[in-house]
């Protein structure tokens, strides 16, 4: 009986410290946070707790622009992200070879430098009298009044840039995994390259490919790092306008609101995927073997 | 939806219902403190370390080693002050449980101190530890309208907001006005220190003294602005950070501060601080205690070191703000004549003729307009 | 025309590389120039004095070691944590196995942004000083879910049999546990491991919201940005990168020679199994 008991508390016993972590000290400042949102007052006038719904809406009429615009960023680097990765991550799957491990090393590495000092680079790279912005001016996609910096163009290149190796690893992973044989199989059958491509290894990578989309799309929506480095603020993304109300006006109504209707929308995308394609398979979960 | 779901659904409700009933019963964490204004009474000789807060860039690094040496105190240095808003966020919510995150001296500019002091944030200074502040501090700081008798503050440095211009790229820059000049498109700045900006613009379109003007005058200026952010004339509301972007060329002309001008010049010598024709802003950065300060008998020998003439001197030369030291013109003359001229730190009169103390916005709006220009930051 | 279509592919692949490495070529060939201010912008001359002078600025070296130090604790905690957790789900049966993938999943795909903002709010409504401590927590909360991830996946492909083999000479679990599993999963573990690590060291957002008045490296470097970063910066981060793919070089080659030596042992027709033993060997089956 106690031999019974001691292996049926094994996973609990197991899980609980993880998830008592997890649980403390992320779902609940999320009900914290949601509390913040539906306070009224300030600093000066002391803050009370009115159920005050308005602070929601009123975060998202005064700021749907920054909301549209962040989605808009978001959805545009993450494009850009796949066109990038997909075939980068088919080079090293299937045509690498023995440098397969090196050229992950070289996805990889670079993100061992900081994110910062990355996004900071690219700020000289790009400057108005930088080598970028002379060559884009000499052969006429600039005039020559105007410049990479601090427009939309250089964000999103930047969120494109620092986000790609989320895109390249799960298409990677799911690239590699794949049976060959089944294209050998589909050869057989008398497709060319391109159907087989198309019917057999895209769908198998279509987990990769979701799982890049998802890894890469949430991250960069909520960004603001690339913004403030390469964009004027004409191009502040919702992260940004967290990040000010609760660091400099501290807002912190609106800034929970903010981050909370952020979220929403990112579970609602999140839950959908999970109806999709199950969560056990966002996990890649198999059953237990015992 | 089964069973089983709903029953999930329910417990989850719950629990959020419960915690949202515990959160009624409390508040958001203390505003202000309340109870008597302490004086930070100095007891006997400083000993020990200390840590201060101060805005980068604003001391040269032979100072604070030879304090240490002087006075056997080890100093922890730290220059986090990027923006007076963000190091009160930072602070803040300790402040309200009357500890300073280790603090015993911080360096704010005189809105916020005075802030900081309303909300019961500050400690008093004890008069008689800081003999050399009382008697070599410049007269025209000692009466400052936050602070009269200075009890709370002792300025730093105090500087000058104006045109901070790359010669060469921007040659006609004179005005404030001359910022909003389509040629300049897309290569000018205007600084986020709402108090600098916007009193600035006001007073480039005729209003001569910012602290009088009403509300609507502020929120006048924050559209003007609006509206040469939108079209793309201006393309950064920025702190510090502007400084860079003149390095790299990437900005022409800013409202920017004096000893910034300066600093620049080591890497381009055609920068330089211009006075604007309607003038500039005058404002100081002041050394404050905070309260439950772990070490005020340091922060004071710290004060009496800074305002002895030969150590001020050589902060001087390096940050070239106005120094609020008396005594210290005679010993540049002597050792960095041209520096002995500058008007960026010792202005005359008529060199500040035009300019203004830096103002306040009226009390009963200032929400409204702080969030006006806040949202200039964020492009909405 | 041929030799296109067939190397298209790894020509893009090959560009894109180098599109990646291009800011750390950048950052890398900047940590040798001498500039005249404070700024590091325009190429001024050739030095490998700030090279001389890396650990020069002790604001620097502070938020260095402090950042080192938080990544230490993190990896040790998350590791632990989440070795536990993805043992658990892969080997046993509970209820609530949904509930807790959910829990798993969901920080990972949260912006940052809003995890940072929430775990401030938490904390100033707590009226807790946000310091070290505070960060600590938060960076075993976000790496918890990665270390999961990666464990899980090493798991999965565990041959179960290994620790069938031990038990069946009498090990006791314990035992079992330390000489066999653990080693087998070691390159699990140490990959999870270094992942939070990357993870945790490199984290800027999360920080910038709870770390209160404590300074790591991205949040010095951020400070250092508003007023011109000092060459030393990139002295530093090209250390790091170097050091960092000197460690991955290391592990690849000490894994290729692993492979290597498994595979000269007799009785071998496959490759190294997971475990890094001979498939023929557990081919071989007991019960």
């Amino acid at each position: 009986m106690k031999a019974w008991a001691q292996k049926r508390g094994i996973p609990y016993f197991l899980l609980l410290p993880g998830l008592a972590w997890l649980t403390i000290f992320f779902v609940l400042p999320m009900i914290f946070m949601f509390t913040v949102s539906l306070y009224e007052g300030s600093l000066d006038t002391t803050y009370e707790f009115t159920w005050h719904w308005a602070n929601y809406s009123d975060a998202l009429s005064q700021f749907d622009t920054q909301f549209v615009r962040s989605f808009l960023y978001a959805g545009i680097a993450t494009m850009l992200c796949l066109l990038i990765a997909y075939p980068l991550s088919y080079a090293i799957a299937f045509k690498a070879g023995r440098w397969q491990s090196v050229l992950l090393l070289a996805v990889i590495a670079p993100f061992f430098t900081t994110y910062l000092i990355r996004t900071y680079a690219w700020q000289t790279i790009l400057s108005n009298d930088g080598v970028v912005v002379d060559f884009f001016q000499s052969i006429g996609i600039l005039n020559s009044d105007q410049y990479l910096l601090k427009t939309p163009a250089a964000v999103i290149a930047g969120l494109t840039y620092n986000f790609l190796p989320f895109m390249i690893l799960p298409i990677y992973a799911s690239l590699e995994q794949m049976d060959q044989r089944l294209i050998e199989a589909a050869r057989d059958l008398y497709s060319s390259s391109r159907t087989a491509f198309l019917k057999v290894t895209l769908p198998i990578s279509a987990p990769g490919v979701f799982a890049g989309v998802l890894l890469t799309f949430i991250p960069a929506v909520g960004d603001y790092v690339n913004a403030s480095f390469l964009g004027s603020s004409q191009q502040a993304m919702i992260g940004n306008v967290i990040q000010g109300a609760f660091l400099r006006t501290k807002d912190y109504q609106i800034a929970s609101a903010l981050s909370f209707i952020l979220m929403a929308m990112i579970v609602v995308a999140v839950f959908v995927y999970i109806r999709f394609a199950g969560s056990e398979s966002l996990m890649g979960d198999e059953e237990a073997t015992t | 939806m089964g069973s089983r779901t709903s029953k999930r659904l329910i417990t989850a409700l719950a629990m959020l219902v419960a915690s949202l009933a515990l959160a009624a019963c409390s508040d958001l964490g203390a505003g202000g403190l309340d109870g008597p204004v302490q004086t930070a009474q100095a007891n006997g000789k400083a000993t020990g370390d200390i840590t201060i807060s101060n805005w980068p860039a604003y001391i040269d690094k032979n100072t604070v080693p030879e304090f240490e040496e002087e006075s056997g105190l080890s100093v922890e240095y730290i220059e986090d002050v990027n923006d007076n808003n963000e190091i009160f966020s930072k602070l803040q919510p300790t402040l309200a449980n009357g500890d300073p995150a280790g603090r015993s001296m911080v360096v704010v500019t005189d809105w916020m101190a005075k802030k900081m002091y309303d909300l019961g944030y500050l400690q008093n200074f004890d008069k008689n530890a800081i003999p050399e502040v009382n008697k070599n501090m410049l007269p025209s700081l000692q009466h400052p309208s936050f602070d009269p008798e200075r009890q709370f503050s002792a300025p730093w440095q105090s500087g000058m907001t104006g045109l901070v211009v790359n010669t060469a790229e921007a040659p006609d820059v004179k005005s404030i006005n001359d910022l909003f000049d389509p040629q300049y498109h897309g290569r000018v700045t205007v600084l986020s220190e709402m108090r600098d900006t916007v009193p600035l613009v006001m007073k480039a379109s005729g209003i001569e003294d910012p602290s009088k003007a009403p509300a609507e005058d502020w929120l006048a200026a924050i559209d003007k602005l609006s509206g040469a952010i939108e079209s793309g004339q201006i393309v950064g509301v920025v702190g510090n950070s502007y400084i860079n972007d003149m390095a790299r060329g990437d900005v022409v002309a800013a409202i920017g501060w004096s000893g910034d001008a300066v600093q620049l010049q080591a890497d381009n010598p055609d920068i330089q601080f211009v006075m604007p024709e309607q003038g500039c802003i005058i404002w100081s950065d002041n050394m404050v205690i905070p309260v439950g300060a772990p070490n005020p008998e340091a922060a004071y020998a710290f004060m009496n070191y800074v305002y002895t003439p030969q150590n001020q001197a050589q902060i001087a030369i390096y940050n070239n703000y106005t120094t609020p030291v008396t005594g210290v013109k005679p010993i540049l003359e002597k050792t960095d004549p041209e520096l002995a001229k500058s008007q960026l730190i010792f202005p005359s009169e008529k060199y500040q003729e035009n300019c203004s103390p830096q103002p306040d916005p009226p009390k009963l709006q200032t929400a409204e307009i702080e969030r006006a220009f806040e949202a200039l930051q964020t492009g909405g | 025309m041929q030799w296109l279509r067939r190397n298209g592919v790894m020509i893009f692949g090959a560009l894109v590389i180098a599109y990646m490495l291009i800011p750390i070529a950048v950052i890398a060939l900047f940590s040798f120039n001498d500039p005249e201010g404070k700024f590091n912008f325009t190429w001024n001359g050739f030095t490998l004095d700030h090279w001389g002078s890396a650990f020069s600025i002790p604001d620097l070296n502070d938020a260095l070691l402090t950042s080192i130090e938080l990544a230490a604790l993190t990896t040790i905690i998350a590791t632990i944590l989440g070795t536990m957790i993805a043992m658990a789900l892969v080997r046993h049966q509970f209820h609530g196995r949904k509930a807790a993938n959910l829990l798993i999943v969901i920080p990972m795909t949260s912006p940052e942004v809003v995890i940072g903002a929430a775990l401030l709010s938490m904390f100033v409504y707590a009226q807790v000083t946000t310091g070290f401590v505070t960060l600590l927590i938060a960076h075993v909360m976000f790496c918890i879910s990665f270390v999961v991830v990666v464990v899980r996946s090493r798991l999965i492909g565990f041959d179960r049999r290994l620790e069938e083999a031990a038990r069946d000479l009498g090990a006791d679990g314990w035992t079992t546990l330390r000489t066999v599993t653990l080693p087998l999963l070691a390159p699990g573990l140490v990959a999870a491991g270094m992942l939070a690590f990357a993870l945790s060291l490199d984290d800027f957002v999360i920080s910038n919201f709870n770390s209160g008045t404590t300074v790591t490296f991205p949040l010095y470097i951020f400070g250092a940005a508003q007023r011109g970063i000092p060459v030393e910066v990139n002295v530093l981060a090209t250390m790091i990168f170097g050091l960092t793919v000197l460690a991955m070089i290391a592990t690849l080659v000490q894994q290729t020679r692993a492979e290597k030596l498994a595979s000269v042992r007799p009785d071998d027709d496959a490759d190294a199994g997971f475990g890094g033993v001979p498939a023929s060997r557990t081919a071989a089956g007991t019960t």
